[in-house]
């Protein structure tokens, strides 16, 4: 029999949210291909099946860029989890999470799960220079070293502003301490209502990543994985609780959440 | 990098709509069957009705016959048309106005009620394809007014439309879709979705109406395709979610459709082409004053402003195998499977698994091994058709043919390899591990022998380790084919493995035998000798074993002795007979000590032949080793094997063993046995004594002799060797004294075997107590045991009788009633006379009851062995 994966509805949804430039889908790239490659600005998002133990999960990346912005409630709506990705070395990417960002997910899941990721770790952070990965070669590490050199968007940041960047593997400035993504954790459980004791601890949901070396991605996206499969399990429970027979299984009761999402 | 997934044909051309008029443009179009209607910028509705046709070659063409063209009377263009076909009703949108014309006469049709059916100030509608009504005459239809903020629900019948709901919007609408009760709707500043009946809304996400035309298009059940800013291909279902990622299009999109797994665009130049499956780029093809592009009946179609064209999907299978002739293999794999749901399952799965093992071929060819093997597992690959581009694996006799059309492009591996003979060997290591994998599952079934054959081959072939495991355990592998390559690469070893498999023992087991020969060479295993014998120890083919032990025993004759006693013990199959054996080994005489041994020692088989005829070999051996006295070690160890023979053994033939020993005047110790044996005791003793005066042997005799004896023997014999030593010996001589000590040492080690009174009365008067103070410790020790024995017993013997009699006098005091109507307590029988036995207690029992009872009684039993002591 040939095992041919049939369209079917992912159980989950996970999406990548953050500025241009941050790393989302070199994360994403990072994870699922285990490779850091050049890649493109993403034009409008692109999204990857996981397969996690029997669930589906699907990650959306999008576009961080301006012009795309207006998808990003369409990509988070019922999302399970969201990741709102910055850059370390880059004040504004943090800023520009709680300005633009943040208002996207209002279309997420009720229980969604938030994690903050600064990316790039591997320019300021010594132990994430370390590769985590044996397949990231030396010639690759170098091009995007390049590659990264793409002009520092100077912005009114609060901190002082980054020694100029350095060139040959010294480190750069971070400009965004973990603390203040903390900091941000907090503020967005603020705006979500929640309930600081309630949520997943701020030290759990924020990560410092890089998606060149590897470090702390597999943990990154494991981690929500685990932590969304109860909803999943709530949601399959849900289901089979409704008196609703589904003749197709891959279009699970969509009528009936269309009408009671916008009440 | 591109793909040829449709084919532009022209189905009407510009003179046939419009001649050389130039002002004359096509604004709408709409298909219907063979029924092809076409709106123009005049007011002229044409029908045409179009024919496919199929060259020879296989060429698809259009041919147009134009029927009829039709004058609206408005002077403004047509906007849209739409067929209701069910009705045979056309829906109309000119100048604003939307109204019915007959399909066939492209007449207005009058209203039911009078008048024109009419809908005035209208700026789009839509036609709902999947209607929640299930009512087949009427269609619905969404309306966009140019007023009002509004969007209107009719549902159009024959001859009259009618009204349903009426839904406000937020802002002016643009476009409209229809799935269901969703309205998919194109705002001034966003896209929405709108459920009618529950007037629920969902943002869907902003764009700007005055850079460009909004597109919502519905593309299948419940999902729209949008165009976003940016220039993307948005998909949004009617929960407001997009479950595909966006497809990147220009900015100038104007329409789009879906005809999948590809999303077809038409801008101002071009008509893009993107798989859903992946969101690539597939094709592109140049289109001028593109005008209309809509998806009718599983082809798009287009119109440019003078003439309409198809766009012809290429089958499937020749998109995919253009994709697998350039080697896109994952892109063809990508598409087959995304076509899974349009095709019949099984279909599907003979295409698929045929594209799978094409892949498989291509990775294969590109040494991608990994990938190749998976592709082939999946694809269900007949195994031989990959053997078979090795050249000379397939065996002769094979009936296989490869597939056609073939699966690849290679003639044979050296052309794959293009005399790289480290890809050959690659490509070899691979079939090896590959065959290796597959060999037990369902995959070789009905080409077992082709596989197994074609395995043998390359395992010969690599020098490989496998090739014995394969050959030891159950294959196909052909003989015949076989042969010849083992025989090349000197895998003697193996083949004789492999006519042992076949059943062709004798052939295997001469090959073996000419490898040890010298013969043949192959140092597949140093200890192929051993290998031989204990094939023939394990075969239950006797007539093989007679005829090849002979030559393994005369090889190695100890070793060689392991057919005959290391062979398996079978139950229910047939024992070989030990005499045939005996026989047999009639020239190896080392072998048959051997198996005698076996057979005596090991076995223990009581048998008086075999006893003896081990006993008189051991004899030899002793005899011819006198003869030649050379190593004493060998001498010593051999006479201790007769003499352990002839001391455990109670089955030989003692006299005759004697007889034997005639003349050989060394085995005295031998012939001591022996006369003990016979229960000539006196006889042996003499010689022990007196011709060996071996005096500790004389001892060890006596015990030997006398063990497992009741002691009374045990007491003779010794008085018997005491008498030899004191009576026996020959006065005078200095050899008396000897034989006193001796008579003394026996005396003090085994006083308790003696009766010491008749010791006391042989003994000469004149040695000192001193001498025999052990002896006498002992026997007075003995004595006095088995008199306070007796005493204690004597004394327990009263105390019973004390208690009978207790118990008799007790008895006597009360009467003891006895009737015919009693019944005995130990046969329930009742008393028919008045002389009973009276028990302990007054129980009366018959008297023949009572002494059965004492008969059976086991304490009563020892109470009568015990008295016999005192």
């Amino acid at each position: 029999m040939p095992d041919v994966p049939k369209m079917k509805k992912p159980d989950a949804k996970l999406v990548l949210l953050g500025d241009m430039n941050v790393g989302k889908t070199s994360l994403l790239h990072r994870y699922m291909e285990r490779k850091f490659k050049d890649t493109i600005s993403t034009v409008g998002g692109a999204f990857f099946l996981k397969q996690w133990g029997p669930h589906n999960i699907s990650i959306w990346d999008t576009a961080g860029r301006e012009q795309f912005h207006g998808l990003g409630s369409m990509y988070c709506r019922g999302a399970a989890a969201v990741i709102l990705t910055y850059d370390v070395t880059n004040w504004q990417s943090l800023a520009e999470l709680e300005e633009r960002f943040l208002s996207l997910t209002d279309t997420a899941n009720h229980d969604c799960i938030y994690a903050l990721v600064g990316n790039k770790a591997d320019l300021t952070d010594p132990k994430a220079h370390l590769c985590q990965d044996s397949d990231v070669l030396s010639e690759d590490r170098t091009d995007c070293e390049e590659a990264r050199t793409e002009p520092q968007v100077l912005s009114a940041c609060p901190t002082p502003p980054a020694s100029p960047a350095s060139l040959s593997g010294m480190l750069l400035h971070k400009q965004v301490a973990r603390e203040d993504a903390v900091a941000l954790y907090g503020r967005i459980l603020r705006y979500k209502g929640l309930d600081e004791k309630g949520s997943l601890p701020a030290d759990r949901m924020c990560f410092e990543t890089s998606a060149k070396t590897g470090y702390n991605v597999d943990a990154l996206f494991e981690t929500l994985f685990d932590l969304v499969l109860p909803s999943i399990l709530r949601k399959r429970h849900e289901n089979q609780a409704s008196p609703t027979v589904d003749l197709e299984d891959c279009r699970e009761a969509s009528g009936k959440r269309g009408k009671s999402s916008c009440c | 990098m591109s793909v040829k997934a449709f084919e532009l044909v022209p189905a009407v051309e510009r003179d046939l709509l419009m001649g050389d008029k130039a002002r004359i443009n096509i604004e709408c179009i709409e298909c219907c069957g063979r029924h092809l209607y076409v709106g123009t910028n005049d007011c002229f509705i044409h029908h045409f009705l179009l024919d496919e046709v199929t060259s020879s070659k296989g060429r698809l063409s259009y041919s147009a016959q134009k029927l009829l063209h039709k004058y609206l009377g408005l002077k403004k263009p047509v906007a849209e048309l739409r067929a209701a076909s069910a009705l045979e009703r056309l829906i109309v949108l000119c100048d604003g106005i939307v109204f019915l014309v007959d399909m066939v006469t492209l007449e207005s049709v009058p209203s039911a009620a009078g008048g024109g059916v009419k809908i005035r100030g209208v700026t789009a509608f839509c036609i709902n394809e999947n209607p929640v009504n299930g009512d087949p005459f009427c269609v619905e239809m969404g309306v966009l007014s140019s007023k009002r903020r509004t969007v209107q629900i009719y549902m159009v019948y024959e001859d009259r439309v009618q009204l349903v709901k009426e839904v406000n919007t937020p802002e002016q609408p643009v476009a409209v879709s229809i799935d269901g009760y969703f309205l998919c709707l194109a705002l001034t500043t966003q896209y929405m979705i709108l459920n009618y009946n529950t007037g629920a809304s969902q943002d869907l996400f902003p764009y700007n109406s005055e850079e460009r035309t909004p597109i919502v298009k519905r593309i299948s059940r419940e999902e729209f395709l949008l165009a976003a800013p940016g220039g993307l291909g948005m998909f949004a279902n009617a929960e407001g979610a997009s479950q595909r990622a966006p497809v990147n299009w220009s900015e100038s999109v104007m329409a789009a459709a879906v005809c999948f797994p590809y999303v077809v665009a038409l801008d101002e130049n071009f008509i893009t082409i993107h798989s859903m499956l992946d969101q690539q780029l597939k094709q592109t093809l140049s289109f001028r004053d593109g005008q209309v592009l809509q998806d009718v009946e599983g082809k798009v179609m287009l119109a440019s402003t003078k003439a309409v064209y198809v766009l012809v999907p290429l089958p499937l299978e020749r998109q995919i195998q253009d994709l697998l002739a350039s080697h896109r293999v994952e892109e063809a794999l990508v598409l087959t499977e995304g076509a899974q749901r349009n095709i019949p399952k099984d279909k599907f799965q003979i295409l698929h698994r045929r594209i799978l093992q094409q892949a498989g071929f291509i990775k294969f060819g590109q040494l991608q091994f990994l990938e190749a093997k998976e592709h082939f597992r999946k694809g269900q690959l007949d195994v031989r058709e990959l053997i078979s581009l090795y050249p000379l694996l397939l065996p002769a006799s094979s009936s296989f043919m490869r597939c056609h059309p073939p699966l690849h492009e290679f003639a044979d591996l050296n052309h794959l390899a293009q005399g790289d003979q480290g890809k050959v060997l690659r490509c070899k290591n691979f079939l090896i591990s590959y065959l290796g994998e597959v060999r037990s599952t369902d995959l070789v079934n009905g080409c077992r022998d082709d596989v197994d054959t074609a395995l043998l081959k390359l395992y010969a072939e690599q020098d490989h380790d496998s090739l014995l495991d394969l050959l030891a355990s159950d294959n196909s592998c052909l003989l015949t084919d076989s042969i010849p390559w083992l025989e090349k690469y000197h895998k003697y070893f193996a083949l004789g493995l492999l006519y042992h498999f076949n059943g062709q023992d004798a052939a295997a087991l001469q090959l073996w035998i000419r490898i040890v020969d010298g013969e043949l060479r192959d140092s597949t295993r140093s200890d192929l000798y051993e290998y031989i014998v204990d094939f023939l120890c394990c075969s239950s083919n006797m007539e093989i074993v007679w005829k090849y032990a002979d030559w393994a025993l005369r090889k190695d004759p100890t070793k060689g002795v392991h057919i005959f006693t290391k062979r398996p013990v079978c139950k229910g199959g047939s024992e070989v007979n030990p005499d045939e054996v005996i026989a047999y080994l009639g020239k190896h005489s080392q072998a048959l000590l051997l198996y005698l041994e076996h057979l005596v020692l090991e076995r223990k088989i009581q048998k008086e032949k075999f006893h003896t005829h081990l006993a008189v070999l051991y004899l030899e051996r002793v005899v011819s080793l006198l003869k030649t006295p050379k190593d004493e070690d060998q001498l010593t160890k051999a006479r201790e094997k007769l003499q352990a023979m002839l001391r455990e053994s109670h089955l030989y033939r003692v006299q005759f063993v004697l007889g034997k020993m005639e003349g050989c005047e060394e085995l005295l110790l031998e012939r001591a046995t022996l006369h003990g044996k016979l229960e000539e005791h006196d006889k042996a003793l003499h010689i022990l004594v007196h011709k060996l005066r071996d005096f500790p042997s004389a001892e060890a005799f006596v015990v030997w002799a006398s063990s497992d004896r009741d002691p009374l023997y045990r007491q003779r014999l010794f008085h018997l060797l005491l008498g030899v030593y004191l009576h026996d010996a020959p006065s005078g001589c200095g050899g008396s004294s000897e034989m006193e000590m001796a008579a003394v040492d026996l005396l003090n080690r085994h006083g308790e075997v003696f009766d010491a009174v008749r010791v006391l009365r042989m003994l000469p008067e004149n040695w000192s107590l001193q001498l025999l103070r052990p002896f006498l410790n002992r026997a007075v020790r003995a004595s006095m045991h088995a008199s306070r024995t007796s005493q204690i017993a004597l004394g327990l013997a009263r105390s019973e009788n004390v208690q009978l009699l207790h118990d008799r006098l007790k008895e006597r005091r009360k009467p003891i009633f006895v009737s015919e109507k009693k019944g005995c307590h130990l046969c329930h029988n009742t008393f028919s006379e008045p002389s009973v036995v009276c028990l302990p207690g007054g129980v009366p029992v018959h008297v023949h009851c009572a002494a059965q009872r004492v008969r059976d009684s086991p304490t009563k039993r020892q109470l009568t062995n015990s008295s016999n002591h005192t």
